[in-house]
């Protein structure tokens, strides 16, 4: 066992959980402390080390912490608003609860046995490390539970604040979200931080499960600044005719991994998950999906795009998983990158995993720098080809932001990330979000 | 189509199968240091090159076993097996094709190969190999008024020797992998193919292997060196009698083209794949790279139908400007096979390209795997890579695999992949079906087109086997 197992099983000991929590939090510590530790050698982690966090000698909970308001903007949008600041509710911050909505101390005896019986379980937790961790760690946490036949009127979002602390320190994200039959929800994660001198580790877990014909919207906004650790992960079981539709985008951290691993159980699931990806300075951002077609029926579409600056790292990881006698399965994958350093590196790898024949499955990965052609067009236009790289670049994101159903997302992401591409404000006249 | 049909197809009989009795000098099984100074002084190898097998047994000892590929076998047990063996007839050795033991060219003949008649029509020259040893090479003259070496590996040694000291693990280190360690160590033999500056080989080079004695690993050994300006095509390709017992076969081959060289080298590979139930069949675990120098370039093309365990990838230094590295591949897999085959481009040189065409065909139970890394160094301005790999599933019982890894650290350069996977099109077999073709031939066709784009590189002698080679392969196992 490594100093940092340890020392994050020190930090497990030393948590208040409430009582129920801890068959699951005592089987997450058994794995987390009998699990072999990554290295280049270990698949899952080829491309990623992990030796940056283990050095961030993360021994304690992170305390919370006030004025975050000042540096964060909020998604705008009438939402049920739940605030964590360093992992630790803010009431404050937080709006009332509808009875759909509860941190996990709050249950009530039928929620209390809707945890029981999910939490923990989407998750394949000998596959992803980090999930046991989060297992080994539950304390706090929201459930999402939609009954049967009903839609949640407003979103559920989700705002996890990191602020800077005097020494490094760990915070902890569980959100559970169980759609019953025919349900309905739109979830939105937000992860901020308040200043480029973060020092946190935040580990976060989301798990889902969507019954037959339930249909989740959900949303993971990872906007960080510098320096901050994040492992994140989203489970996904869909059960019969399910549809989800993930978007997910991630900016900022000096290491960032978030797994994607959705599982269709049910004849007629449907995924449809989008990813931007946009680290620049010496960011790393590792996106891991796997996407496992256990039964027949079920359609996957995958698109994650990247755009890399400076001395940034991504890594990009996209397997589909069709299993024996999950015929007619459609499934779809494609992740492009736009190099625009020469001091970046990507590293992609899209997998098919088939074991069915009556399938019809591609992927495509392209690296690249912004097309010449397309530069060309533009500045014969009388465009400058600042301009025109701004414009290329950003319309490389844009396609996939257009998609993005929630209108508030849209309006919050539009503008941020056309400044993220003109760092002169002058330019951005050209773009309509402004 | 019909089940029974269907079933009646996948159960063809590998029709290369039988076996030579042929007396062979087989050493006992068992790997030690001994083991590897009796092969070198039982070909009377010069003292550096017994130190250089030494120095990749001490290697090999310490290495593990690669765990990676998508392939599954029971462990192997390198101390049961033989690590030499060669045909009596080697004693004295022969002069020309007519003092060949007769049995033995029986054997080729068997498999389609009429040697004689070769040097006249095909204009190949054939470097056999049976077993381990080489034991006729044809052509030798024309090919040395052009300047060319082409002998066995085991001459070139004697004859040679500062182009094999200089060239050899020259592309693949002793220690490379575990399989390339082993060879390194226990090397029995193959080609050596030397062509001088500026010249162009006068005629396809061709190899023929099989693997005759029982329980006998095959660890074959090719360096092919072309020098500035030069041209060469090689072909290699292999049969193997019938057998119940798995056999190892791990070969190395390494290419070196210079300055504007370029060396294409094809292979039809057909070891035998074990029967319907998954019993016996060959291991095939192959290092295969080639460097290539400025304006260079390196072809590999495959079709690949036999081996129960195919690990395979031929593989591409780009290391001078401008050089270009293709590999083109088809593999296929029926009954219980396992393959595991694909190709890496590392490009370090400035507008270097590559090209990676990959056609896996699954059919039975078997499992076919793509795996593939295309690197872009900081240093390769304006590279450019291209890769397609398309599956076809036959069967539901079957697995079709892809694992491209991508890895890219200069913004100028373009990497593009694409993948597809999919059965036989309902509609492609319906529109010849009523046509009047039988379904089997339907899709025999429709197989031969997924393949064209590769069958296209081969040279024509090839070509013609591959096609029927697939056609034998897969007769059937379509539904």
């Amino acid at each position: 066992m490594t100093d940092f197992q340890q020392h994050a099983l020190q930090l497990a000991d030393a948590q208040s959980s409430p009582d129920w929590l801890n068959d699951l939090r005592a089987q997450g510590a058994q794995q987390w402390q009998s699990a072999a530790w990554p290295t280049r050698r270990t698949e899952l982690w080829k491309y990623t080390p992990l030796v940056p966090l283990q050095n961030g000698d993360f021994k304690r909970w992170a305390e919370p912490a006030g004025g975050w308001q000042d540096h964060i903007e909020q998604i705008d949008l009438d939402a049920t608003r739940l605030v964590f600041v360093n992992g630790v509710f803010d009431p404050e911050a937080s709006s009332e609860l509808p009875p759909e909505v509860v941190r996990f101390g709050d249950a009530s005896a039928e929620q209390k046995a809707v945890i029981s019986e999910h939490l923990g379980k989407v998750v394949d937790t000998e596959r992803h490390l980090f999930a046991a961790l989060s297992n080994a760690w539950v304390a706090e946490g929201v459930l999402v539970h939609v009954p049967r036949g009903q839609r949640l009127p407003k979103p559920v979002y989700v705002l996890h604040v990191s602020t800077p602390t005097a020494e490094p320190a760990t915070a902890n994200s569980r959100v559970l979200a169980v759609l019953e039959d025919g349900a309905e929800a739109t979830l939105i994660e937000h992860y901020a931080s308040t200043a480029d001198e973060q020092n946190g580790f935040v580990n976060s877990l989301t798990e889902v499960v969507l019954k037959d014909n339930a249909g989740m919207q959900h949303y993971r906004i990872n906007m960080e600044e510098e320096n901050i650790f994040h492992l994140g992960g989203v489970h996904a079981d869909l059960y019969r005719s399910a549809r989800l539709r993930g978007f997910t985008i991630a900016q900022g951290s000096r290491l960032k991994r978030v797994d994607y691993q959705v599982n269709h159980k049910g004849e007629g699931a449907d995924l449809n998950l989008q990813g931007i990806y946009l680290p620049r300075n010496s960011q790393y951002v590792d996106y891991h999906t796997n996407i496992e077609h256990c039964v027949p029926h079920c359609t996957t579409k995958e698109v994650f795009r990247g755009i890399l600056a400076d001395k940034s790292r991504a890594v990009f990881n996209g397997r589909i998983h069709i299993h024996q006698d999950a015929q007619k399965t459609l499934a779809e994958l494609s992740n492009k990158n736009l190099l625009t350093s020469n001091k970046a590196e990507v590293d992609t790898k899209p997998e098919l995993e088939i074991y069915a024949d009556d399938v019809k499955c591609a992927h495509g990965a392209t690296v690249s720098q912004i097309n010449k052609g397309a530069l060309f067009y533009l500045q014969s236009r009388g465009v400058s080809r600042k301009e025109a790289e701004i414009m290329l670049s950003f319309g490389f994101i844009n396609e996939l932001l257009q998609e993005v159903q929630e209108p508030a997302v849209q309006n919050y992401l539009g503008p941020r990330l056309a400044r993220l591409f003109s760092r002169d404000n002058e330019l951005l006249r050209h773009i309509s979000y402004e | 189509m019909a089940e029974q049909e269907v079933e009646h197809l996948i159960r063809k009989e590998y029709a290369a199968g039988f076996h030579t009795d042929i007396d062979s000098d087989t050493l006992p099984p068992g790997l030690n240091e001994d083991v590897v100074r009796f092969i070198s002084a039982k070909k009377g190898e010069p003292e550096w090159l017994l130190e250089w097998r030494l120095q990749a047994f001490r290697a090999w000892q310490e290495m593990v076993e690669p765990e990676w590929a998508h392939v599954k076998y029971p462990d192997i047990d390198f101390q049961a097996l033989s690590y030499f063996s060669a045909p009596k007839s080697m004693a004295d050795r022969p002069q020309s094709l007519d003092e060949v033991d007769p049995e033995l060219l029986r054997t080729y003949e068997k498999l389609g190969i009429p040697v004689h008649e070769q040097e006249v029509l095909a204009g190949v020259a054939v470097d056999m190999v049976f077993d381990s040893v080489s034991v006729g090479t044809t052509f030798r003259a024309k090919l040395k008024e052009a300047g060319v070496i082409f002998c066995s590996i085991s001459e070139a040694v004697h004859d040679y020797p500062e182009l094999v000291k200089k060239y050899l693990g020259s592309v693949v280190p002793q220690k490379d992998n575990y399989y390339a360690a082993l060879n390194s160590a226990v090397f029995s033999d193959g080609s050596f193919v030397y062509i001088p500056k500026g010249v162009r080989c006068p005629m396809e080079l061709s190899t023929y292997f099989r693997i005759n004695e029982q329980n006998t690993g095959q660890f074959e050994r090719t360096l092919i060196v072309a020098e500035e300006g030069s041209h060469v095509s090689y072909l290699e390709g292999c049969t193997a009698p019938m057998r119940d017992e798995n056999q190892l076969h791990a070969a190395v081959v390494e290419l070196v083209a210079l300055d504007n060289a370029e060396i294409k080298y094809s292979t039809v590979q057909n070891w035998y794949p074990g029967d319907e139930k998954g019993k016996g069949g060959i291991y095939n675990f192959v290092t295969k790279r080639g460097i290539a120098y400025t304006n260079a370039k390196i072809s590999w093309t495959q079709v690949e139908t036999g081996s129960a365990v195919t690990w395979k990838y031929p593989s591409c230094i780009l290391r001078g400007d401008n050089s270009v590295g293709e590999f083109y591949s088809v593999a296929l897999t029926n009954n219980y096979q396992q393959a595991d085959t694909g190709t890496k481009m590392i490009h370090i040189g400035k507008n270097t390209r590559s090209t990676i065409i990959s056609k896996g065909i699954s059919a039975g139970r078997s499992q076919n795997a793509y795996r593939g890394l295309v690197r872009m160094n900081p240093g390769a301005e304006g590279a450019r890579n291209y890769t397609q790999c398309d599956s076809l599933l036959i069967g539901d019982r079957c697995g079709a695999h892809t694992f491209p890894y991508i890895e890219s650290k200069n913004p100028t350069a373009v990497v593009e992949h694409e993948a597809t996977t999919s059965k036989v099109s309902e509609d492609q077999l319906f529109l010849c079906q009523q046509r009047g073709l039988d379904a089997e031939k339907a899709v025999s066709m429709i197989v031969n087109g997924f393949c064209r784009e590769v069958f296209k590189e081969l040279p024509m002698e090839f070509a013609v086997e591959a096609g029927k080679l697939l056609e034998v392969s897969l007769e059937g196992s379509v539904g």
